[in-house]
């Protein structure tokens, strides 16, 4: 029996040698070692080069009934149910490809393992950029970052990956080569696959293109770095410049326990109760002064202490710096936990005191990190192990009765296996009817559904 | 066929007066905003979700063919209940439930029309972006079927960007919320398939919008051109110039006639081509905007620029806009409109190639466009008696979606694929493509009671030759 299956397995192998050249499949636990996910050691990882050979792989996966596990950089592997199975990891970094830049209808199409980063700076040539920026972007590829739905501060501006993606190329569960969407802002033509496969974890199908929609680097910028005493004034300003016709590009606010890690880049030091307001804005340079000032005005209202403002290499450096928090605060204490609030935007204060109380109730230290424009909130915890399952428990409970969703993102492998990851809700039996019609052998990313059971 | 016994269930379940039948109410159900009529059998009025559910129950039960509709204002003929059966009203759940301007939500039923909601928010400063032609009378869950656009939408986006959550009634009469009040709704993206489904996965009976401050000011003018592709070609250029105007709107000579003669909105009725351009935002910002586009379309070899200077200038501005298909149904009752869509710098080339499509099938066509959206709205005029005219126009249609095709767009930007535009999904789609499609359907409504013959093409024998050619 174990033989069979061994021999199956080196005929997959094989086969997948024949798709895309020996060079580009490893096995063997030293080289698969780096793509331990879940707990699982893959049996082998192989690179595709085209949207065929990735066509030619799954369709041979079905044959031998084996799982296969999207991979880009890899940044987002260790979020979502846990996967059940992961046999072979197929790596799309060798498809990092412009195929088409359209600088005067402002979009672009890539291969799906282009890195954000490398793309900005190559739209950064015709004054174009691409207004996704998450934490990972430096290393994170366009294919994954759509696949994940990752978001950045820009978002309260520019809108998610569903906004700011016109159409994806994939190769479906059993090894079709789809198209969805187009090249054009409007397109209602049948039903709308691209926003499906937009946050879908790789379940559904692999994207191996996709089409972004640019805008024209803005003319001006500056990101206003206000720090205030505490998160009721902090909350307040952001109340009011939400309520205005003030049209920021992100609001971000970071407490001065994550604060800790944004370096050197920001020139002064967050005291213990402290929050800190980045606001960015720009656009046209009339604009972004007037923003400027009546920011400012409104600061000053809410008692902002030591405003500073950051303008061209500066504000870039301190950007850079902020995205590098999540990293850093997960590197620093291995096993943090991270979790995901979505709150009612005029809640998100309620939802910082009351993180901040469980925090105290527990005796934990919890950082925090918050879209304040989109109510979304990261707390981070450092806690002993028997205490993360009440804490993250606490925290969802929080969350739900300010009429919001918890989620747990980046958690120890036991936390994830023990509790539910994500909120109940009664669509995912719709979600697992989808996985089944699309995936009916269960080949794709299998465990990391919603809902769970696939 | 539907039963007696049938009848009585739905007036049990919505009561007698909301159960229509007779030949007259029929009638008034059997078509939308397109040149085509099928008779439903009955006309069923729903006021809650409760009621909706039970109907659709019932319906799935008996493999009973159920339409949902609003105002019936569509444009692709949508809520044509070509197979007979059930047309599910539901203008009557009309309430507002809820306006949260601190949180950014509007909780509305799907019966709301548009312009009702943008009333209602207006006191507070907010409004909700997508603004189609329709909106005096559209209704909110009908905009979501069709995923509408609208002249803000250059600016803003469409549809399926302001709707964050919905209760909506399967096939099988079971209720889920989709999506959420807050962001970030974990899983599938399960509203982004709804959104511009056209009625065959489900019925939203309950919209969680998302809702915006108005910007502080706003300025419109009027750019009048003596070829079509100059103002095309502004109209790329104003684009790429990184400005974006609020809205920038395209009309042709003949529809400036055609609107003259039924609104007074002060377009000229001798040149060929003119924008409708409005700029908003700070009113620091603006007055540099407008300069520059002023210059561009200086460069293009602008005629004349108006800039509205009075809120009654601007009003009868949009005015004129806004009434461009109601002022041809005036004229030329019987009209096609094409919605193809072209990437925004190929608006050009789109309108020079729609003029000679309309020379060679000797076809009037009245011109409106999203221009900044790259999104046309030829209109094509004939005479419903006279049979080659209809034949002509059908095949200048077809031409057009044709040709944006070939210049790397879309056969619709906004009003959906419905009857009219079944056959040509082959143009856009493979049969990869259209299986997928055809497994979400599998998902939501396997017994495709739901709005059947409706979007996806019937699957056709793969050993039939291709489908016939239309002869150019």
């Amino acid at each position: 029996m174990e033989k069979t299956a061994s021999r199956e397995r080196q005929a997959f192998y094989q086969k997948l040698a024949e798709i895309v050249g020996p060079e580009k499949v490893m096995t063997g636990n030293q080289a698969t070692a780096p793509y331990e996910v879940d707990g699982l050691m893959p049996g082998t990882v192989a690179f595709a080069s085209t949207t065929g050979q990735v066509s030619q792989i799954i369709k041979a996966a079905n044959e031998f009934r084996t799982s296969i596990i999207p991979w880009g950089s890899g940044s987002k592997q260790q979020v979502g149910p846990c996967l059940s199975a992961a046999d072979t990891i197929l790596c799309l970094k060798p498809m990092n490809q412009i195929v088409e830049l359209n600088a005067s209808n402002f979009t672009v199409q890539v291969e799906a393992g282009m890195v954000n980063g490398e793309l900005q700076r190559q739209l950064a040539k015709d004054k174009l950029f691409f207004p996704l920026d998450p934490a990972y972007m430096e290393t994170s590829t366009i294919g994954g970052e759509i696949a994940a739905n990752a978001t950045g501060p820009l978002r309260f501006m520019y809108g998610a990956a569903r906004d700011l993606v016109l159409g994806v190329t994939i190769v479906t569960p059993t090894g079709d080569i789809i198209h969805t969407g187009g090249k054009t802002m409007k397109n209602v033509a049948g039903i709308d696959l691209c926003k499906m496969f937009i946050g879908s974890w790789g379940t559904l199908g692999i994207i191996t293109e996709a089409v972004l929609r640019l805008f024209p680097l803005p003319e001006a910028s500056k990101s206003l770095y206000l720090t205030f005493a505490n998160s009721d004034d902090a909350s307040r300003l952001a109340a009011q410049l939400l309520n205005s016709v003030l049209t920021p590009s992100s609001i971000e606010l970071i407490d001065w326990v994550a604060g800790r890690n944004l370096g050197d880049t920001y020139h002064s030091r967050l005291e213990e109760g402290e929050v800190l307001l980045i606001i960015n804005t720009e656009g046209g340079s009339e604009a972004v002064e007037r923003h400027w000032r009546e920011i400012n005005t409104l600061a000053e209202a809410n008692k902002v202490r030591s405003p500073v403002t950051l303008e061209g290499e500066e504000a870039t450096l301190a950007w850079n710096a902020y995205r590098r928090v999540h990293q850093s605060i997960l590197s620093a204490m291995p096993s943090t936990f991270q979790g995901k609030a979505s709150v009612p935007i005029s809640k998100l204060g309620d939802m910082f005191k009351a993180t901040k109380e469980v925090g105290g109730r527990y005796h934990v230290e919890i950082g925090i990190r918050a879209h304040c424009g989109n109510g979304i909130l990261y707390p981070y915890v450092a806690a002993k192990d028997d205490d993360l399952v009440n804490i993250i428990g606490d925290l969802r409970q929080a969350a739900v009765s300010l009429r919001g969703l918890f989620m747990v993102e980046v958690a120890p492998l036991w936390v994830r296996k023990k509790i539910d990851v994500m909120p109940h809700r009664n669509d995912y039996t719709l979600m697992k009817r989808l996985k089944t019609e699309f995936d009916p052998n269960n080949i794709l990313n299998p465990g990391r559904v919603a809902g769970g059971l696939y | 066929m539907i039963e007696q016994s049938f009848i009585k269930e739905l007036n049990k379940i919505v009561g007698r007066e909301n159960v229509l039948f007779s030949m007259k109410d029929l009638i008034a159900y059997s078509y939308d905003a397109t040149p085509r009529q099928e008779m439903p059998e009955v006309i069923v009025f729903t006021r809650s979700t409760a009621e909706v559910s039970a109907v659709m129950k019932a319906a799935h039960r008996e493999r009973i063919p159920l339409v949902p509709r609003g105002a019936g204002t569509n444009l692709s003929g949508g809520t044509i209940p070509v197979m007979g059966g059930i047309v599910l009203e539901l203008s009557r759940m009309n309430r507002i439930l809820e306006i949260d301007t601190a949180n950014r939500r509007a909780v509305v039923e799907p019966g709301v029309v548009n312009l009702d909601l943008q009333n209602a928010l207006a006191p507070s400063g907010f409004f909700y972006p997508p603004d189609p032609a329709s909106q005096k009378s559209s209704t909110l869950g009908g905009n979501i079927g069709e995923n509408a656009g609208g002249p803000l939408c250059l600016r803003y986006g469409v549809t399926s960007k302001y709707v964050c959550g919905m209760e909506v009634v399967l096939a099988s009469g079971e209720v889920v919320d989709i999506g959420g009040y807050v962001d970030d709704p974990p899983g599938y993206d399960l509203r982004g398939l709804f959104i511009g489904s056209e009625g065959i996965l489900g019925i939203a009976t309950k919209l969680i919008l998302y809702i915006i401050p108005k910007p502080e000011t706003s300025q419109t003018m009027l750019a009048i051109f003596d070829t079509l592709e100059d103002g095309g070609q502004a109209v790329s250029d104003i684009i790429s110039a990184g400005i974006t105007p609020g809205a920038l709107e395209l009309l042709d000579k003949t529809m400036c006639w055609v609107i003259e003669q039924s609104v007074s909105a002060g377009y000229p009725t001798d040149a060929e081509g003119v924008l409708l351009i409005e700029v908003a935002g700070l009113a620091d910002s603006l007055d540099r905007q407008v300069k520059e586009i002023s210059e561009t379309c200086q460069r293009n070899k602008v005629r004349e620029l108006r800039i509205a200077q009075t809120n009654a200038e601007r009003d009868a501005l949009w005015k004129g806009r806004r009434g461009a298909f109601g002022a041809v149904a005036r004229i030329c009752p019987p009209y096609s409109v094409c919605d193809g869509t072209v990437p925004r710098d190929k608006l050009a080339q789109a309108l020079h190639k729609v003029g000679e499509i309309a020379e060679k099938y000797h076809v009037l066509i009245a011109n409106v466009a999203h221009a900044g959206d790259g999104n046309l709205h030829p209109l094509i005029l004939f005479d419903a008696k006279n049979p080659d005219e209809k034949v002509a126009a059908k095949k200048a249609g077809n031409e057009v979606l044709d040709a944006c095709i070939a210049l790397g767009g879309t056969i619709t930007g906004e009003h959906g694929i419905g009857l009219e535009k079944m056959d040509a999904m082959h143009l856009m789609f493979g049969p990869a493509d259209i299986a997928a499609m055809r497994k979400v359907k599998q998902v939501f409504d396997p017994e495709d009671v739901l709005n059947p013959g409706k979007m996806l093409p019937p699957v056709v024998d793969k050993s039939l030759p291709a489908k016939e050619e239309v002869p150019h």
